[in-house]
Formats: structure tokens, sequence, C-alpha cells
């Protein structure tokens, strides 16, 4: 699988930094569940395999259920499966992830910004851009998924 | 601000939070980890590589920032003003900034495709391994900032070189 062309290592400190981030991130969105399916979202759209073997087993040791993990690729067509909060954090997430297309949509804001405090909404967007970070460093390392070695 | 004050120009927006002060924790662990990335990295190929991903990112705010960091560093109006097309100016630029905005594209548009072998390799030719780590990972800090930037609406054209250290 990986070409083995690509043996930089994630320095410690940018992988301590970026750890200690998500961490603040996570605590302060109060919501461990829903971070997990925010991870998975962004991982599935920056087709990071590293990070969606992580928290896919994250998000099923935490008692998410395989129905919902299985659906949360297709979250709009998928009826009541997911509360309008989680939709409202999906949809944040699908619009802060593909920025090349376009900027965050009014909408797509707003109806996050029905479902979360400012505090929350702050701790959320902080989450999927940490997780951007996380699919950017592994997707361009190829990062094979239960991989260990990757940092310095 | 100066740029409206006399020409008709659209009225300013107003940024849609506050994050910085709504997470402060987070904005803290933002800027040690930016430290950490930049490390040991050329600064006028990291201002050229933040330059590029905000553009991508349309992140005004971010552009408004590295663009007169920039020049506060000496880089030209020249080739700021071509790195938006920087495959058609190659010779505005080294072989190794080349290499660095190409990797830069790649690692921020990750949703079409994955990091193609003949991008990184040219950068891993270009860098030794220690730098091409913080390369990478300067890249991906930006496209953080970025994504900060562009949700929370930052007002752009506010900033003055220094204004934060």
């Amino acid at each position: 699988m990986s070409s083995g062309a690509r043996e930089f290592q994630v320095p410690e400190p940018v992988y301590l930094s970026l750890a200690g981030l998500g961490a603040a991130a996570k605590r302060g969105l109060g919501d461990p569940a829903l971070a997990e399916l925010v991870m998975v979202r962004a991982s599935q759209l920056n087709h990071c395999a590293f990070c969606l073997d992580m928290h896919l087993t994250a998000a099923r040791k935490g008692g998410e259920s395989q129905e919902r993990l299985d659906l949360v690729a297709a979250w709009e067509e998928s009826g009541d499966t997911f509360t309008g909060r989680e939709r409202a954090a999906l949809a944040l997430t699908e619009a802060v992830t593909v920025l090349t297309e376009g900027f965050v949509p009014d909408e797509v804001y707003g109806r996050a910004a029905e479902h979360f405090t400012e505090t929350q909404l702050a701790h959320l967007i902080a989450a999927i851009a940490v997780i951007n970070s996380w699919n950017r460093l592994m997707v361009t390392r190829r990062t094979a998924p239960g991989e260990t070695e990757w940092h310095s | 601000m100066t740029t409206n004050e006399s020409k008709n120009h659209a009225p300013e927006h107003t940024p849609r939070l506050q994050w910085a002060k709504a997470a402060p924790e987070v904005y803290k662990a933002m800027i040690k980890l930016s430290a950490a990335a930049e490390q040991g990295l050329d600064p006028t190929i990291a201002e050229l590589v933040k330059i590029r991903a905000s553009q991508l990112n349309h992140c005004a705010l971010c552009l408004d920032m590295h663009t007169k960091d920039a020049l506060a560093a000496g880089e030209t109006v020249e080739r700021i003003i071509q790195l938006n097309a920087w495959e058609e100016s190659r010779h505005f630029y080294t072989e190794k900034e080349l290499a660095a905005l190409e990797l830069t594209e790649a690692i921020t548009v990750l949703t079409e495709g994955f990091v193609p072998d003949a991008v990184y390799a040219k950068a891993a030719e270009q860098f030794e391994e220690a730098e091409l780590a913080h390369l990478i990972a300067a890249i991906t800090v930006i496209n953080a900032w970025n994504r900060f930037g562009v949700t929370t609406r930052g007002v752009p054209g506010h900033y003055t070189p220094g204004m934060y250290k």
C-alpha cells in the first residue's frame, strides 16, 4: 500500500500541540459522541484511511451504533437517524471542510448557531479544524490504518 | 477603514463569532501549534505557502495578514501578485519555492484527491526530511487558521504586521 517514499515523521512538538488543541476543542464542545461523528465525516470527505479507522473504532467503543456509522456519509438522506443538532453539526463539518469550493453559507452557519451556544460552536469549529489538520498530515504521509510509527 | 472611506465601497461586514474569546484555550493552542509547525522552515517560503493556501481557501482575513507580513519581511509585490498563477510565472520563484507551492495546493485541496506521488517526490527532492515535515505541518496549520477565519467571517483590513507579537 504505502509507496515507501513518504517517510517523514510528524515532528513531536507538532503532534503534541495538535493533540492538545484537539483535547481543548473536545472539552469545550462537551459531546464526545457528536465529536466522533464530526471526525468520521470530515475524514470521509478528505479520504483519510488512518483517521477513519481510528474514529470509527473510537465511535463504536463509545457506544455509537453501527447503523448510524454506516449512514453518516449520507446523513442528509437518512431520515431521523440523526438529530437536528447532529445534522446541523454535520452540515457545518462539510462546509468547513470543503472551503476550496466556496464559503460557509449563512444558512449552514445559522442552523448550527441555533443548536449550539457560542462557546460550543467555537469549539465545534475548532474540532472540525483539528480533524482537517490530522487528515492533512496523515493523507500526505500515506499513513496506513493502525500504523503507530508516524511521529518522532 | 482606508479601503472604503472615499470610494463608495460596500459596507464592512461583522464577524459571525469572536472565536478566540469564546474558546481562549483553543486560540492559545493554535498559537503554540503554529510556532511548532514553522520551526526551522524558511520564513520566505512559509509566507508564500500561507498566502497561497489562504487564496485557495478564500480566507480574506488570512490574506490581509500574510500579504502584509510578507511585504514587511521584504517580499516583493510582484511575487505576491503572481502567486495566484505561479504555474505560469515560474521564473519568479526558486525550484524549492515551486515545489512547496505545488505541495501546498495538493494538501489544501484534499477533497478532490490524494497528494500525488510526483508532487510529494518533488518536494522531497528540494527539502531535507526535517524541513519537509515542518513544511507539511505549516501547510496543515494555515489550513486550520483559514477554517477559523472563513467560518467566523473574520474581517480583513485591520491587520498591522507585528500586532500579535
